[in-house]
């Protein structure tokens, strides 16, 4: 089976999808590790649960786990539930029948990002100047850093985590050894960050509009300009290839092969949207990219023969979040509305 | 499409004022009494607020500047961050207030609602209440420029504590806040008691509503001419303006004394222009728009003000006139 927009069927009917209609917006969803169940999380303090199968029945009532939103929520590197973060300050893993672990505390502090290591089943989450590392059933702090922690990933090989912050990026060694951080310094404040899917480069948004990129290996720094809004969704292709961005109209992809991006101008495809792409999230192996629109459109890109298709049209509710099965299959999305949405790319 | 999207936008009311000026006890209030409405509330102390409450939100002030090649550009990033997370709750809020600490200088709170799109897009900054602490403000403004910038930036003050000083003591202060700032509005207040419509959606930002908010706005005869370090400055002129000087002096002005210049606002006739052009800003942020069209047969006058620190009004006044047709 595989994925291929050059079938008639995308332009004739949108995909089979489902979608489950709630009160409170979506500020994140992710699928199980074992790809069976999609969670979302909300601002009500809820995530709920659903079988990631769009004929599947209506999804069970959940209780709120967090007091007031979720913030951030993956799914559990370690295991086939979820974790997530709120502006209660806790750090929670969940299972899929319900049970609720508090991993951490942090009264008065937010946990609005959180970023995993698959291989390892490591853990980090962003509470205010600290970032927070669970690895190996351990918890370390490292920080604090300059300003409170915007957000942070890992590294390939899961060895370090780097953290966004006011005036750069920090890397931190997390394995037993005790090594001094690394700092990358780009004036201004950084809101979103992405590590290359083969370490080699570190991504970031930043308040004035524009992607900051460093090359791990000699340090050296670029940076992309022309963006109308803060680049908050960046998202490497999983061949490392290509860095996706969010806040244009059609996708926007600049390109990391060979030589790198400099002095080129990044490839931009599909169809042009009526508003800005809010979030864009690559395809876990292949070749596509999914990407939400503020106006509510999702799409789904091939930037091989550089062609997309709608998979739900605009309705005015953002799409906040967007998530690929690991089978590469299915899409979950979440919108301002409170929408849950589930779209099964087999055709 | 603007209007619809400004009811939408939630109102963001600033709350500065000195260390022990009562800030905390009027937070308290807000948050206890019922009024029937709900206000998220982000404060600089966790835990010095008596209530315990959802919407209380802590930050550490967070001032960021702009790497945009603008010296005076700052915001505050937790701010920007705080407001985004809130968004996303599902019980929506009347209002939010920011609290800053004593010794903050409001600009960057302002900037961040000039500056943000995010934030301007779901929030709007609806004014600056600063609040006085009746028995100390006097040697307060002995003790830095913190006091002094705090009125100055203010739109409404609350001279609070007054039960602790005699009516002569609570004249003079009166006095030195208006000499600071003559366009705010004083509630003169005990333990920070206050009815919530003095101080909340005030729309003192709105550019429709400036002459709302000051109804002698056009008035002469505001300016004190005391030796202020901070004080206001008023222009009036009853000929049209040049565009194009105008645009060119005020932009070389905030260019160069934007740091010193706390609040500027201004309702202009435009040589050729039917409607007024109104503006305001902070610092070196500014917000302007065309304002209501000039009635047949009224006077066309123009009048801007400016709230700054070691401001040259004999300088500003000649080179105001020079933009005059």
């Amino acid at each position: 089976m595989k994925l291929d927009l050059a079938n008639p069927a995308w332009h004739t009917a949108l995909p089979p999808s489902r979608t489950i209609a709630t009160d409170a917006p979506v500020s994140a969803c992710a699928f199980s590790r074992d790809g069976g169940v999609a969670a979302f999380a909300q601002g009500d303090g809820r995530i709920r649960l659903l079988p990631a199968d769009v004929g599947a029945a209506e999804a069970p009532a959940s209780e709120p786990v967090h007091r007031g939103a979720v913030l951030a929520m993956v799914a559990d590197p370690a295991g086939d539930g979820f974790v997530s973060g709120g502006d209660d300050g806790r750090l929670l893993r969940l299972d899929v029948d319900g049970a609720v672990t508090e991993l951490a505390n942090q009264k008065g502090k937010w946990i609005d990002r959180i970023a995993t290591h698959r291989a390892s089943g490591a853990l980090a989450a962003a509470a205010g100047k600290m970032a927070l590392v669970f690895k190996d059933g351990e918890l370390r702090e490292f920080g604090p850093h300059q300003s409170t922690v915007a957000d942070l990933d890992f590294s390939k090989d899961g060895s370090r985590i780097a953290c966004a912050h006011y005036g750069g990026v920090t890397v931190w060694s997390i394995g037993n050894v005790t090594l001094p951080p690394r700092r990358f310094a780009w004036a201004g404040s950084h809101v979103a960050l992405k590590w290359s899917t083969d370490g080699k480069f570190i991504a970031t948004g930043t308040q004035e509009n524009d992607i900051h990129v460093w090359r791990m290996a000699q340090a050296t720094d670029m940076r992309m300009q022309g963006y109308p809004a803060k680049v908050r969704s960046l998202s490497w292709s999983a061949d490392a290839r290509w860095l996706y961005t969010s806040s244009q109209p059609v996708f926007t992809a600049w390109p990391f092969a060979g030589k790198g991006p400099e002095g080129k101008p990044p490839l931009q495809f599909g169809e042009e949207g009526a508003s800005l792409l809010t979030v864009v999230a690559a395809h876990p192996a292949a070749e596509f990219v999914a990407g939400g629109y503020g106006s509510g459109e999702l799409q789904l890109g091939d930037i091989k023969t550089r062609r997309s298709v709608v998979l739900k049209m605009a309705d005015g509710s953002a799409i906040t979040c967007l998530a690929w099965s690991p089978d590469g299959f299915c899409l979950a999305a979440g919108n301002d509305n409170g929408d849950l949405l589930l779209i099964d790319l087999r055709r | 499409m603007a209007m619809s999207q400004s009811s939408a936008q939630v109102p963001v009311t600033v709350l500065t004022g000195y260390l022990g000026a009562g800030k905390t006890t009027l937070l308290n209030r807000i948050l206890s009494e019922q009024h029937g409405k709900k206000y998220a509330v982000i404060v600089n102390e966790f835990g010095e607020l008596g209530v315990d409450n959802d919407l209380v939100v802590n930050a550490d002030e967070e001032v960021f500047e702009m790497n945009n090649g603008c010296i005076c550009c700052t915001v505050r990033g937790d701010l920007i961050r705080i407001i985004e997370g809130l968004m996303k709750r599902k019980d929506k809020f009347d209002g939010i207030l920011v609290e800053t600490t004593g010794l903050a200088d409001p600009g960057p709170v302002a900037q961040t609602f000039f500056t943000d799109e995010d934030v301007k897009a779901k929030t709007r900054l609806d004014a600056i209440v600063t609040v006085v602490d009746a028995k100390h403000f006097l040697s307060q403004l002995e003790q830095g420029d913190e006091a002094e910038e705090q009125v100055a930036f203010a739109d409404v003050v609350l001279l609070n504590k007054t039960d602790l000083v005699s009516a002569d003591e609570l004249k003079k202060v009166e006095d030195k806040i208006r000499a600071i700032n003559p366009y705010a509005r004083i509630h003169k207040t005990e333990k920070s008691k206050v009815e919530l419509e003095a101080i909340l959606d005030k729309g003192a930002f709105d550019l429709k509503r400036i002459l709302e908010f000051e109804p002698d706005f056009l008035e002469h005869g505001h300016d004190h001419d005391h030796e202020e370090d901070v004080k206001s400055l008023s222009f009036t002129a009853d000929r049209p303006i040049d565009p194009d000087k105008f645009q060119k002096w005020m932009g070389a002005l905030l260019q160069i004394k934007g740091p010193d210049i706390f609040r500027s606002k201004g309702i202009l006739a435009i040589d050729g222009a039917p409607r007024r052009y109104v503006f305001q800003g902070v610092h070196m942020m500014m917000d302007a728009d065309w304002g209501q069209p000039w009635k047949a047969g009224e006077t066309r006058a123009s009048k801007l003000v400016f709230i700054g620190r070691n401001l040259d009004g004999e300088n500003l006044k000649r080179s105001f006139q020079d933009c005059l047709k």
